[in-house]
């Protein structure tokens, strides 16, 4: 009787690991995806690609030289046709907005910069979910959360003998902790 | 029969004039309403700051406003203050906006509480409050989940703190309050910064310390990095520093930062400190901020004065 629950049980887990498991594969995917691209935000931009043209203007220019005329002209050497604004960071900076692109210039010296934002494929989706982008997303990214809980702990109990919890997993368990304990270890010195 | 005709044409002339009368009130009536409506300014206050998780952070901003409004106030042209974030925390620029608007304001003055131009004074505010359209803000308030909210009331954006000499002031100030031998002392100035407006960064920065030296004898200094443009790495702090110590015994280490944040005051540059060797005998800090200081609190109180005449004197004309 007691063997025959304790098999019911040990049903329950493996259907909980395998369901949860399909439920969430898309999502587990999705956020290590991001994850990944998170992890190294200070050398790429995972969001968006942001393509970057430096042009010469070969003159320099005062603030008051600037007239409507003459930003159209920067805009054509960029291969826009209109612009929506242009505005005054600074006495030697000019920059002129487009749907989706910029061109400062540096009146100075006639540099400039021109930028064109889009969003990056995948990437972008999927940091939407993982920066909680969508203000309740937050609650579902909660329930996930738990539910790795979940699919982590009917993992380990999911096997017997030696290739379960009391033969292998044990040692692989203990094992797991060794990187993030000797990060801590080593951040702490 | 004449008396008849006299009758019904003395009826008909008082009609007319009945009818005149009554255009002539009705007109009467309509002028001191549109005259009225003009007059119906109200004008309010929003602070804007740049928002933090830090709790300290963000009650250094509203304690700035609460010791400003009565100031504010007093003189009767402004009726309302309120702060708002630009990210992270309630309340957000567009809450605060859509308050004012269902409160009847005619005009917000927009004191943005920001020491010189970034991209979030020059695109990111201007985009949230419908004044610009700039793609790259327009996408990261997307991301970010930054609510845009054009107000229907007339909006006046007051300049950034680097419009006199704020900086300047409380940075001698600060450094006097550190220095105790000014012939072996370095200064060290630790700011945000800015990647697109770098020169103009440094350009504030170095007049800064160039009036801390110019009053104190102090004679030279460095100016590091913390924010987005050193990726918040305490690095910048620790060159910094060691450039100074290479020429002075002691640094004195002043945070440029609006209010204090743990993150950046103890954890950024507290960290770039620590990695000095003999920081405890050479180092001189205290992880404090601009704020609090009376002079940003009367630059705010004169500004919005500035505004709210000009504000008054346009509708009077």
């Amino acid at each position: 009787m007691r063997k025959s629950s304790g098999e019911s049980l040990r049903k329950i887990n493996n259907i909980l690991h395998r369901d949860l498991g399909y439920f969430f594969a898309a999502l587990i995917i999705a956020y290590s995806l991001s994850g990944i691209a998170l992890n190294h935000v200070d050398d790429w931009n995972p969001d968006f690609i942001i393509s970057k043209e430096e042009i010469k203007l070969n003159e320099s220019y005062q603030k008051n030289d600037i007239t409507p005329d003459l930003i159209k002209d920067f805009s054509a050497k960029v291969g826009e046709n209109g612009y929506r604004l242009y505005d005054f960071p600074s006495s030697r900076q000019v920059k002129i907005y487009y749907k989706d692109a910029t061109l400062m210039v540096n009146l100075q010296n006639g540099e400039a910069l021109y930028e064109k934002i889009s969003r990056r494929p995948l990437f972008y989706q999927v940091n939407v979910l993982h920066r909680n982008s969508v203000a309740w997303w937050k609650w579902i990214s909660d329930v996930f959360a738990i539910t790795l809980i979940i699919m982590t702990i009917t993992g380990i109990l999911m096997l017997r003998g030696s290739k379960g919890l009391s033969g292998r997993g044990k040692w692989l368990i203990a094992a797991g902790f060794v990187p993030p304990l000797i990060a801590i270890v080593i951040q702490q010195l | 029969m004449y008396r008849t005709i006299f009758l019904k044409a003395r009826l008909i002339t008082l009609f007319f004039f009945c009818l005149l009368w009554l255009g002539a009130c009705t007109g009467q009536r309509k002028e001191p309403e549109e005259k009225q409506k003009r007059i119906e300014k109200k004008i309010g206050v929003l602070l804007i700051s740049h928002g933090s998780h830090s709790e300290t952070w963000r009650n250094t901003l509203f304690e700035l406003e609460n010791n400003v409004r009565d100031r504010i106030l007093e003189k009767g042209k402004v009726s309302g203050t309120k702060s708002a974030f630009m990210e992270y925390t309630e309340p957000s620029i567009a809450t605060r906006l859509k308050e004012f608007d269902q409160e009847g304001y005619s005009d917000v003055i927009i004191v943005p509480v920001l020491l010189t131009v970034s991209s979030h004074s020059f695109d990111d505010i201007p985009t949230i409050i419908g004044l610009k359209e700039n793609p790259e803000s327009i996408e990261m308030l997307k991301l970010e989940n930054i609510e845009r909210y054009t107000p229907q009331a007339n909006v006046h954006i007051a300049p950034l703190l680097d419009f006199n000499e704020i900086l300047q002031k409380n940075m001698l100030r600060r450094a006097r309050q550190l220095s105790k031998n000014p012939e072996d002392e370095g200064l060290v100035l630790i700011g945000y910064g800015s990647e697109p407006y770098e020169k103009e960064w440094a350009e504030l920065f170095n007049k800064a310390a160039e009036h801390v030296e110019e009053h104190t004898g102090i004679d030279e200094y460095t100016v590091g990095w913390c924010g987005h443009i050193v990726r918040y790495a305490p690095d910048s702090t620790t060159t910094a520093i060691k450039r100074i110590l290479e020429k002075k015994n002691t640094a004195i280490v002043i945070p440029a930062l609006v209010a204090l944040d743990e993150n950046f005051q103890v954890r950024i540059i507290g960290g770039g400190i620590e990695k000095i060797k003999d920081h405890k005998t050479r180092v001189r800090y205290k992880p404090d901020a601009i704020l609090p200081d009376p002079e940003v609190e009367q630059w705010v109180v004169d500004i919005t004065r500035q505004y709210s005449n000009n504000i008054f004197n346009e509708k009077a004309n």
